[in-house]
């Protein structure tokens, strides 16, 4: 290997709120070589770019830039340092022209404006890509957007380009385009880290690769051919433990939810063949949090669009999310911020929940006592009072409030997203054992969770979602983590 | 109306044109920041008094001038502190200034000149000349001149790009290490110094003395010459020409007309015309993105 342009050690970010973000992590790039950084969401990647790219400082750790070693106040002494980043939504002006994006990205670096031409002829050499100068971009579709990003970096002279999970928002085309830079400027010698959780690519494109959990580093500049697809899905997702036992020949009833032909629209478009949900099952639906998710439980609950094709719970087709909840639809979305009026009662928020369901009822203050003492006695809700502000209660005690809100009502089919999330060990097996029990007194589950982990124990089928489609489904003994991680990332 | 009158309605305009031009201009600068100060009418206000106090104790119009200035620069500081800094809601500052700078400015009046109603005049105008024997103050040219001198800042500087890139996308600026609140800051500044200027315009140059609650609504007539202008600081120039037209045709009928009740209704044109121009002008696509947002890095 040449000698390294850029050398961070032993980095480890601490945020304000006390989550360690990344724990000690080495990383060196060369230059002409791609280094793919593989992980997990959460694991660390882009935060540790960010650190590289000067936009946040490290908790303690060391980067050193051609044998030397700085300090990063800002983006600008980033910037300076020959260091570009290409973010997953590229950070330019919307209302502002290409030409004008390009010239504060000048002002940033120190390079005079009327160098511009000369110096983006050369880019646009480098990386076969070309930017409408006097658009503005706003106009311009995502691949365009982040070619301008890319073309901006190594005009301005960056040595070294960080590219944040580049392939997200392209096409099968424009990602083409984008390889075929990336071979451009590995030829100018130009240092790639290259950011993904998506195995293909890290194979195609990759010269080594470090893989990073949870805030550490598992590998260390290995190389991706040696290792394969399932060498690397192992080391990015980890030893799973096995699933505890579950009961076997579960008697399955009559489907509480189908989706057939589903196409629908949000961040990204979502195409779902065919999914069933039966009596008396938790489906699991695995996946890297944007792949669908979002979409996929829009359009059941009936907030989002539905395009084509159609929604079926409880034998109803397409329902509102009005109709979702009083035919026996239960809903627990990722964000329990979505669900609760954080500077309402207790009660207050258990009537507005229940009003989904049941309609209008005269609000007696004696009828909301009655339900809350029934749901924080039930479901181990500590509130103090029922009028204490949600706000009041901690994080487990507003999830529990949420799923008792809406295991109360006995739902027949219950959609829960990221259901744990940030909860302790505790609460986070007590929240499971009520899902999985719901289940088992008949109802349906379609659990949506990014937590491996959650899936796998609670789950009796599990569907992964990649890029908007179900890439597979899996019992939970067929549901290795080299599979898991092999579907998530789009492998075969 | 004839020619004649019809021109001397033009003149007339002028002056009451300059300080809408003055503040909308300035407040066009503050919101491409993504920065809305809706405290300008108290700005007006308070500079007002403070420049006639200048001006009649510290040294004639100079004097006034440079405080009307610095108090608008001061109060524009002020609302960068509270909007930008302590990322406090623009609209509330702004209607408290606007309420303190009523009730301040009057009490003020009768702490120091004795009665609640006005101030002594002061003795000495700014320089002027005459057109159709009415007064034109040079700072109705200045006012053009800092229209221009506002849009080339914000099309032809790399100041002004970083203002338009905060007020549109702080994420994106941020990213290349543009300091939103820095930015932010000077363009608050910026706009508060030309309310300041207004407002000294308005009782030392155009009235020459203070009288209670002279701004009469004008900093609420600059946010609707903005709204009008697109953003853009000619724009703001063209709708204060507009507006100073309503103003002076009010006045103009009013004297005309010679019945007092009348006059009451021809004052109200300029306010109309706001209402009706500001309906007309559906550009809340040009507003800049972040218009009113704290900016906080994740």
């Amino acid at each position: 290997m040449p000698e390294p342009i850029v050398e961070l050690r032993g980095i480890v970010k601490v945020y304000p709120d006390g989550v360690k973000a990344l724990d000690g992590v080495d990383l060196r790039l060369y230059p002409g070589l791609v280094h793919a950084i593989l992980g997990e969401n959460g694991a660390g990647k882009t935060t540790l770019m960010r650190i590289l790219y000067g936009e946040i400082r490290p908790t303690r750790g060391e980067i050193i830039i051609r044998g030397r070693r700085v300090r990063l106040r800002s983006t600008v002494d980033g910037i300076r340092n020959g260091i570009a980043m290409v973010y997953q939504h590229p950070r330019l002006v919307p209302t502002l022209t290409v030409r004008e994006n390009i010239l504060l990205y000048f002002h940033s670096a120190g390079i005079d404006p009327g160098e511009l031409e000369e110096r983006l002829r050369r880019a646009q050499e480098i990386t076969g890509f070309s930017a409408p100068l006097d658009e503005r971009v706003e106009d311009l579709p995502v691949g365009v957007r982040q070619r301008v990003d890319i073309l901006r970096g190594i005009a301005a002279g960056a040595r070294v380009l960080i590219l944040d999970e580049p392939t997200t928002n392209l096409s099968p085309i424009e990602v083409e385009g984008l390889m075929n830079a990336i071979k451009g400027m590995k030829r100018e010698g130009i240092a790639i880290a290259y950011i993904t959780h998506r195995l293909p690519e890290v194979m195609e494109i990759a010269d080594t690769v470090t893989v990073l959990r949870k805030g550490r580093v598992v590998a260390s500049e290995v190389d991706p051919r040696s290792l394969g697809e399932e060498g690397l899905a192992r080391l990015m997702v980890g030893e799973v433990p096995p699933p505890p036992p579950k009961e076997r020949g579960k008697r399955l009833g009559e489907p509480v939810l189908r989706i057939h032909g589903l196409r629908a629209r949000g961040k990204i478009e979502v195409y779902i063949d065919e999914l069933v949900v039966r009596e008396g099952e938790v489906l699991g639906v695995a996946g890297v949090e944007g792949n669908g998710q979002d979409e996929l439980v829009a359009a059941i609950v009936g907030y989002g669009e539905r395009l084509e094709g159609w929604v079926e719970v409880l034998g109803r087709r397409n329902p509102s999310p009005r109709e979702f909840y009083k035919i026996g639809g239960a809903y627990i979305p990722g964000d329990r911020r979505k669900a609760l009026a954080l500077f309402f009662s207790v009660a207050e928020n258990l009537a507005f929940l229940r009003y989904a369901h049941e309609g209008p009822a005269l609000l007696t203050p004696g009828r909301l006592v009655a339900l809350y003492r029934e749901v924080a006695e039930e479901y181990n809700v500590v509130a103090g009072s029922p009028w204490a502000p949600v706000r009041s209660l901690s994080g487990g005690n507003q999830q529990k409030l949420l799923v008792g809100s809406q295991l109360h009502m006995k739902p027949r089919l219950l959609v829960a997203v990221n259901p744990t999330r940030g909860l302790d060990v505790a609460t986070t097996r007590y929240v499971r054992g009520l899902i999985a029990g719901l289940a088992s007194r008949g109802a349906g589950v379609l659990l949506v969770s990014t937590d491996l982990d959650e899936i796998l124990e609670v789950s009796d089928r599990i569907a992964v979602i990649s890029r908007g489609r179900i890439a597979g489904v899996l019992s939970p003994e067929e549901a290795t983590p080299e599979k898991l991680g092999l579907l998530m990332g789009g492998g075969r | 109306m004839n020619v004649h009158d019809l021109a001397l309605v033009g003149v007339l305009s002028l002056s009451s044109m300059t300080p809408i031009a003055l503040t909308a201009v300035g407040e066009v600068i503050a919101e491409r920041s993504g920065v809305v100060n809706i405290g300008l009418e108290g700005i007006l206000l308070i500079s007002a008094w403070t420049s006639v106090y200048a001006g009649l104790y510290w040294g004639g119009w100079p004097a006034g001038y440079l405080m009307g200035l610095l108090t608008g620069l001061l109060l524009g500081l002020l609302h960068a502190a509270i909007a930008v800094y302590a990322r406090g809601d623009q609209i509330i500052a702004g209607i408290g200034l606007n309420i303190a700078a009523a009730g301040g400015t009057t009490l003020a009046t009768r702490a120091v000149w004795g009665n609640y109603a006005q101030s002594p005049r002061v003795p000495q105008a700014p320089p002027s000349i005459t057109i159709m024997g009415q007064r034109v103050s040079i700072m109705v040219f200045a006012a053009v001149v800092i229209a221009f001198l506002a849009w080339w800042l914000l099309e032809k500087t790399r100041t002004g790009l970083r203002i338009k890139a905060v007020g549109d996308d702080p994420r994106a600026a941020d990213a290349l290490g543009i300091s939103v609140e820095k930015t932010r800051l000077l363009a608050t500044v910026l706009g508060g110094s030309l309310a300041g200027l207004a407002g000294a315009y308005m009782s030392i140059d155009y009235l020459g003395s203070f009288v209670k609650l002279m701004s009469a609504g004008r900093g609420f007539i600059a946010l609707a010459a903005v709204a009008f202008s697109g953003w853009d600081p000619l724009g703001a120039l063209l709708g204060s020409i507009i507006f100073g037209f309503g103003d002076a045709l009010g006045r103009y009928y009013s004297i005309t007309s010679g019945a007092t009740a009348n006059a009451y209704l021809y004052y109200t044109i300029p306010y109309i015309l706001t209402l009706l121009a500001v309906a007309a002008t559906a550009w809340r696509a040009k507003m800049p993105r972040a218009l009113g947002q704290p900016y906080k890095r994740e």
